[in-house]
C-alpha cells in the first residue's frame, strides 16, 4: 500500500485491495465493484434497448442513443468497407459504454474509501486497477488480431502487411520485425494509459482536497470536472485506438507499396470522401 | 557523514522526475493544441478533427503519467 505523502497526507491506494475470499480466491475491491457496473450496464443497456423509439422520448435512452449514434458513426467512418463495420460496432460499442460506466462511477462519494472492510474499501473502480484494465486490453488486441486476420484471409496474408517490400529485402525484414514488436506494446499502452488516467485523476482530487482543507469542496471542484470530462474521453479513446488498430491492418489487407495501382486505390476512396464533405 | 547530515535524496529524485517528465508531454499537448488551432485558422473546415487531436493528446500524456506513476517507485 502507498500513500503520497509520508504520513499526514491523503491516503490513495494504487494497488486494490483484498476484500473477501470466494473458496480460497482473494477477491479485490475492483473486480467486486466492476460485477456492480456488470449488472448496472447489462439492465440499462437492455432496458433501453427494448424501448427504442422512432422518436425519443428524451432521458436517459435519448442519451445513450446518443452515444451509440457517435460510436457507430467514428466506426463507420474508420473502415473503407462499411459491411465490414457494421460486423464490429456490437463490440466496440459495447466496449465504450463498459469503460465509460465504469469511469464515471468513480464519482459516487463513497467508492475511493468510505465503506471499510478489514481495513480495505470496499468500492474501487473496476478501471482503477492494472489487473483489469490489462485483462481489458488482451481480450480486446485479441479480439482485434482475430478479426485482423479473417479479414485479411489467413495468417500468412496479415503478417504481409507488417512488410513494406519483400521479407527477402534484408532491410524491409528488419523493419517488419520491429513493426511486429511494436505491435506487442499495444496491450501495455492501452492498458496503462486507461489505469494512469483514472488512478492519477483520483490521486490529484485527494490531494487537492486535502490542499484545500476546510475549503476542499472548492478547491477540488475544478479537478473533479476535469476528470468527469477526462474519463469520457478515455472511454473514447481506447475505443477509437482499437477501432484504428482494427481499421489499419483490415483496410490494408491487399495492397503492396511496391504496387503503383496501390496508390491509385489509396487516394480514390479519399477523393470520394472530401467530395461528399465538402457538398 | 553523520546521520545529521544525511539527506533523503528519494524526494529530490521524485520532484526531478516530475519536473523532468512533464516538459516533454507539455511541450508535445501544446504542439498539437497548436497546430489544430493553426489548421483551423487555415481551414475552419478542418475544426471538425478536434476528436483525431485529442486521440494524439491522450497518446502523448501517457508519457507524462508514466513520470508521475513512476515517484510511487522511489522510495
Amino acid at each position: 500500500m502507498l500513500s503520497l505523502f509520508a504520513s499526514s497526507g491523503p491516503v490513495v491506494n494504487v494497488a486494490p485491495g483484498t476484500v473477501f475470499t470466494i473458496a480460497g480466491i482473494p477477491i479485490t475491491n475492483s473486480i467486486f465493484y466492476g460485477w456492480i457496473a456488470l449488472v448496472i450496464i447489462c439492465i440499462t443497456l437492455i432496458w433501453v434497448a427494448r424501448r427504442v423509439q422512432i422518436k425519443p422520448q428524451g432521458g436517459l435512452i435519448q442519451f445513450i442513443e446518443i452515444g451509440v449514434d457517435f460510436m457507430t458513426g467514428f466506426i463507420k467512418s474508420s473502415f473503407e468497407d462499411e459491411s465490414i463495420a457494421l460486423k464490429y460496432v456490437p463490440f466496440f460499442v459495447t466496449l465504450f459504454f463498459f469503460i465509460l460506466l465504469n469511469n464515471w462511477l468513480e464519482f459516487i462519494p463513497v467508492v475511493w474509501g468510505g465503506i471499510y472492510s478489514h481495513g480495505v474499501p470496499l468500492l474501487r473502480p473496476f478501471t482503477a486497477d492494472l489487473n483489469a484494465t490489462f485483462a481489458m486490453g488482451l481480450v480486446t488486441m485479441g479480439v482485434v488480431y482475430t478479426a485482423s486476420i479473417r479479414e485479411s484471409g489467413g495468417f500468412l496474408k496479415y503478417l504481409r502487411h507488417f512488410f513494406v517490400g519483400s521479407p527477402k529485402n534484408p532491410l524491409f525484414l528488419i523493419i517488419g520485425m520491429l513493426e511486429m514488436l511494436t505491435d506487442l506494446t499495444r496491450v501495455i499502452s492501452l492498458s496503462l494509459r486507461l489505469f494512469l488516467n483514472i488512478t492519477i485523476g483520483a490521486i490529484v482530487i485527494a490531494v487537492f482536497s486535502y490542499l484545500g482543507h476546510f475549503l476542499a469542496p472548492i478547491t477540488a471542484l475544478p479537478f473533479t470536472l476535469i476528470e468527469v470530462f477526462i474519463d469520457a474521453l478515455q472511454a473514447y479513446i481506447f475505443t477509437v485506438l482499437a477501432t484504428m488498430y482494427l481499421a489499419i491492418a483490415v483496410n490494408h489487407s491487399a495492397d503492396h507499396a511496391s504496387d503503383p495501382e496501390f496508390i491509385e486505390e489509396e487516394t480514390k476512396p479519399n477523393a470520394k470522401r472530401l467530395a461528399t464533405n465538402n457538398v | 557523514m553523520t546521520a545529521a547530515d544525511a539527506v533523503n535524496t528519494a524526494i529530490i529524485g521524485k520532484g526531478l522526475m516530475i519536473g523532468g517528465g512533464f516538459i516533454g508531454p507539455g511541450i508535445g499537448i501544446g504542439l498539437i493544441g497548436g497546430n489544430y488551432l493553426q489548421a483551423v485558422g487555415r481551414n475552419p473546415e478542418a475544426a471538425k478533427f478536434l476528436g483525431q487531436a485529442l486521440i494524439f493528446v491522450a497518446i502523448v500524456e501517457l508519457f507524462g503519467l508514466l513520470a508521475f506513476a513512476s515517484i510511487f517507485i522511489v522510495k
